[in-house]
Formats: structure tokens, C-alpha cells, sequence
């Protein structure tokens, strides 16, 4: 019931992401300047920020960059660790080990510093997941390379090389279904841990630049708390992400105890 | 003496030797990194003085030939990794200062957090999971991950800044951030462990409680908590920058905030290789001293 009540809720939020040019009052920058700091309700729901804009036309389209993007990111860093362990394992091993223990805010904020001070706000967008999508790759390929010397090792492997089974089908028919279920598992960890990532460098002002908005540059308005105070609809981004990372984390448990069972 | 020798590789073993050489790599990729990130960064050889009238011509002229000699990327890196080794990283261009003066003060207070937030973070990830596990209950099993699941679903900065509202301490939010991710791998171990064979003959044969967990729990998983450790320092040095950035904590994390906010390369390129530098020495040594202390378990029983 659990999962399927997450998948739903994922389902809705989803759509009104990707519909959120249609369904959003307002576009994300429009400013209403006598209208800044509003309560909500009347023409504003959710009210309007400080600089007169609408909170839940900003949300909506908050949602449509930091969940349909942190997926996208955490699909490019699947199949970069995909590729990568087409090399050979020394090479993926020894990069991994490199990769992994350089701390991945670090290699991000010196990044993002090195990007020109007007850079567009929407490419900002791409080059914050994107960046996030090829740093997260040796986690992933770790797992990967240890998944295929298993299956190099495996009885059933030894068996269809012996059999003189093409190298290629091989892979195909019988390394790939095994390998494209750890492949999802690993999506389905890097998923929620990119949606945090970015909040938390929305957070520092290292994310999405404005006046595009996402969920961690809405979480700023966290910092005052008397703004909170007043208008306690600024805790929607926050509640909103929450039960995002929940209903992703209750659908990843309930699909890993079904695997588990087959 | 030769005997000593020989003695000792055998006894570091392979493992050690492999962590060095890791090390070692770590270190000279992220120096190149960090060396061709300072050279090729904005404003590199831009120096304000070049619009100053007063600024004589013999000047201007050493300037341009200190440019031309930092052009050289492999000289540069070489310089770079030398005043490195020396604890010389250069000046802050935002702050006007050595960086290492920079970098020094601010050690001690980074250090505390990180030591709490992670001793903590597995402290209570092991009492949490012992509760989870020992109490056989699934209520309780269901209410702790209920209490971790939130915990994870929240970003480590807004915790932390929940707690510094509060006034209470941020120790306590880089503890929760680390518990919330290891809890996991913590529960299924000790679930493992107090399912194991020896663990349940040792329980009908009447073993306590703290006997149990000290034989059976415990010492076989040493090598295991190790590693964890290496883990929990690197997801602490993950929340530091957002949690110090955010609690106005001065320490390393803030100080990478600054300096990505105010485009000083050289404070930033050097914090990464320290940090780099420091957290691939403690997974390497927590590779090893859990080869060590795995060798030594089984060995014991």
C-alpha cells in the first residue's frame, strides 16, 4: 500500500512539474513589487517572496528543475559508470578509489567558481546537474565492476563460455538483465542524494542562479526565521522535498524487498 | 636488521604498500588539479596595479616576465607541489594573507565538529540499529527507520540550521546527518551478527547480553566499524561546508564557502587538495588497520 501510495504521489508531483508553464498563476519571474512579502491567500496561495514574486508558480517550476533534473543527473552518472567499466578494472578501480576520495562539495564549489559571472541562468541549470552527474560516477562504477567480477567468477558464466556462447550474447542475453537491476538500484540511490545535493548548494547560492528558481535556492528564504513566522508557506519547499525523498526512499525499499524475494 | 626489515613488509603487507601508492596518486593528481584549476582560473596574472599611473614601468616589466614564467603549466605545478610539501600554498587573493595562516586558525574549530559529529553519528547509529535489531519488535524495527528515514529526507544545512535558531549545538546536526546515512549499513550488520550461528548457540548456552555483543558482535565486526569510521569522516566533511557556511562556525567549511563566493582559486584549489589529502588518508588508513584487525579476529577465534 505504501508504495503504491509513494508512486502516486511521485506520479502528481511529477506531472504538475512538467506541466507547471500550463498550470503555474504566474511565470517564475514575474514580480508583483506592491505586493512583496504577501500573506498567502486571494491572488497569491502560497503568498509572494521579497521581491514581489509568487511562491507557488516559483514552486512549480522549482519542482520541474530539481526533480525531473537530479534524475536526469543520476541517469548520465549510471551510464558514465556503464561505460566506464567497459575499461579494464585496474583502471576503473584505481580511478574510483582517486574519485571517490576527493569530497564531492569541494571539486563542485571549485568548479561552479570557475564559471564566468554572467553565465545564463538556464544554463546554470544544466551545468549544475550536469557537473553533479559526471562527479557521481565512480560510486556507481564500484559497485558495477564489483557486479561483473562476480559474474566473471560465476558458475553459470563458466558454463556458457564453455559452450562456446558468443562473447556478445553473452553480455546481452545473460550479463545484462542481472546488471540492468543494479543499474536501477543505483539510480535509485543517486536519485534522492543529487536532489540533495543541489539544495544544499541552493542553500550556499552555488546552485541554480536566479531568477530561475529550485528547491534549494527557495530553501534561502530559510535563513530568516521571522519571515518563517509570518508566513509559514515558506516551509513548502521544504515539506515538499521531504516527502519527495520519502516517497522515492519508500518505493526503493519496498522494489529492493521484492527483488530480494525473486 | 635485515631480518626486521624483512619482517615488517611481510607483516604491513600488500595493503599497505597498495594505500600508499593511492595516496600518492590522490595527492599528485589533485596537486595537478589544484596547480592547473590557480593557472587557468579567471584573472590569473591580472594584477590591479597595471591601471595605477604611479606604477613605474620596471615594474609592469617584472610583472609580465613573473607571468611568463608561470605560463609553464608543468613548472608551475612543480612549484606549486613544492611549496606545497612545504606548507606554502600561496597567498589568498580575497583575504590578502598567506593561506596556510588562513587554513591553520581555523583547523582546531573544523576538527571538533567533525571529531564529535562523527563519533557521535556512530554512536547513535549503533544504538539505534542495536535497538532496531535486538528488540525483534517490528513496531520498533518500523518507528526507528521511521525516525532515520525523516532524517535523511532532510537536507544536512537545514537541519543544521534548525539546530543553530534553536541556539542549540550544530555538533549535534553533523552527528544526525552521519547517522541518517550509516544507520543503514550499521543495522544490517548487527542483523547479520546477532542472526549468526555461534551468536545463537552462545544465547541458549545462557551468554548475557554484554558478553554476547563484546564476543559475538563486537570483536568480529571491529574491522568493519573501522572502515565505517573512514565512511562517516567523509560524509562530515561533506555536510561541513553548507553546515559552517550557514551557522557562521568559522572553520575550513566556511572558508571554502568564502572563498568559492569571492572566486579565490588559490584558497579554494588549496583547501581541496588538504581535504583531499586528509580524507583519503583516513579511508586508507581504515583499509588497512581493518585488514589488520580482520587478520587478527580470525586469528582470535
Amino acid at each position: 500500500m505504501w508504495k503504491r501510495l509513494a508512486l502516486i504521489f511521485l506520479l502528481l508531483v511529477g506531472t504538475s512539474a512538467l506541466l507547471s508553464p500550463v498550470i503555474a498563476p504566474f511565470s517564475y519571474s514575474e514580480q508583483f513589487r506592491d505586493s512583496a512579502n504577501a500573506p498567502p491567500g486571494g491572488k497569491f496561495l502560497l503568498g509572494t517572496d521579497d521581491m514581489g514574486r509568487d511562491r507557488l508558480s516559483r514552486l512549480l517550476y522549482a519542482t520541474a528543475v530539481s526533480a525531473v533534473l537530479a534524475p536526469a543527473a543520476a541517469a548520465l552518472s549510471v551510464l558514465l559508470a556503464l561505460l566506464a567499466c567497459a575499461f579494464p578494472g585496474l583502471v576503473v578501480g584505481g580511478l574510483t578509489t582517486i574519485c571517490l576520495s576527493i569530497p564531492w562539495i569541494f571539486l563542485f564549489i571549485i568548479l561552479r567558481a570557475e564559471l564566468p559571472l554572467n553565465t545564463d541562468p538556464s544554463i546554470s541549470v544544466l551545468l549544475t546537474f550536469a557537473l553533479m552527474g559526471v562527479a557521481g560516477w565512480a560510486g556507481p562504477a564500484r559497485v558495477f565492476s564489483g557486479s561483473i567480477r562476480e559474474m566473471m567468477e560465476s558458475g553459470w558464466m563458466l558454463q556458457a563460455r564453455s559452450a562456446g556462447i558468443a562473447g556478445w550474447r553473452i553480455g546481452l542475453v545473460y550479463a545484462w538483465p542481472h546488471l540492468r537491476s543494479v543499474a536501477l538500484a543505483q539510480f535509485r540511490v543517486l536519485a534522492p542524494v543529487y536532489i540533495l545535493a543541489e539544495a544544499s548548494l541552493g542553500l550556499l547560492g552555488l546552485g541554480v542562479a536566479e531568477p530561475m528558481p529550485s528547491w534549494g535556492n527557495l530553501l534561502r528564504d530559510l535563513q530568516h526565521p521571522d519571515m518563517v513566522r509570518q508566513n509559514p508557506a515558506i516551509l513548502a519547499p521544504l515539506l515538499l522535498l521531504m516527502l519527495c525523498l520519502l516517497a522515492i526512499e519508500a518505493v526503493a525499499v519496498k522494489t529492493h524487498e521484492k527483488e530480494v524475494f525473486r | 636488521m635485515t631480518k626486521g626489515g624483512s619482517a615488517l613488509f611481510p607483516a604491513l603487507g600488500p595493503r599497505l604498500m597498495r594505500s600508499l601508492g593511492t595516496l600518492a596518486i590522490v595527492v599528485l593528481l589533485g596537486g595537478f588539479a589544484a596547480a592547473a584549476l590557480v593557472r587557468y582560473g579567471p584573472g590569473f596574472c591580472t594584477d590591479e596595479n597595471a591601471w595605477n599611473p604611479q606604477y613605474s614601468a620596471s615594474s609592469e616589466e617584472a610583472t609580465r616576465r613573473r607571468c611568463e614564467d608561470e605560463n609553464n603549466l608543468p613548472q608551475f605545478y612543480l612549484r606549486y607541489l613544492r611549496g606545497a610539501v612545504e606548507g606554502n600554498f600561496g597567498t589568498s587573493k580575497s583575504y590578502g594573507v598567506p593561506v596556510r595562516e588562513l587554513i591553520e586558525s581555523r583547523v582546531p574549530i573544523t576538527a571538533g565538529l567533525v571529531a564529535f559529529g562523527v563519533g557521535g553519528g556512530v554512536l547513535l547509529a549503533g544504538l539505534f540499529a542495536w535497538i532496531a535489531v535486538w528488540s525483534r519488535m517490528p513496531a520498533v524495527e518500523a518507528g526507528v527507520s521511521g525516525v532515520v528515514a525523516v532524517l535523511l529526507a532532510v537536507p544536512p544545512a537545514v537541519l543544521a540550521l534548525g539546530f543553530f535558531l534553536q541556539e542549540a549545538p550544530i555538533q549535534f546536526a553533523v552527528s544526525l546527518t552521519v547517522l541518517a546515512r550509516i544507520f543503514g549499513t550499521v543495522r544490517t550488520m548487527l542483523h547479520d551478527a546477532y542472526g549468526s550461528s555461534p551468536l545463537l548457540a552462545a544465547r541458549a548456552r545462557g551468554l548475557g547480553p554484554i558478553a554476547l555483543g563484546w564476543r559475538y558482535v563486537l570483536r568480529p565486526l571491529a574491522p568493519r566499524i573501522l572502515a565505517l569510521f573512514g565512511v562517516a569522516v567523509m560524509i562530515a566533511f561533506g555536510a561541513l561546508v553548507p553546515i559552517e557556511a550557514l551557522c557562521d562556525v568559522p572553520g575550513i567549511g566556511q572558508l571554502a564557502w568564502k572563498a568559492a563566493v569571492s572566486r579565490d582559486l588559490p584558497l579554494l584549489s588549496a583547501l581541496s587538495l588538504i581535504i583531499t589529502f586528509l580524507v583519503a588518508s583516513i579511508h586508507s588508513l581504515g583499509e588497512v588497520l581493518a585488514g589488520r584487525t580482520s587478520r587478527d579476529s580470525e586469528a582470535a577465534v
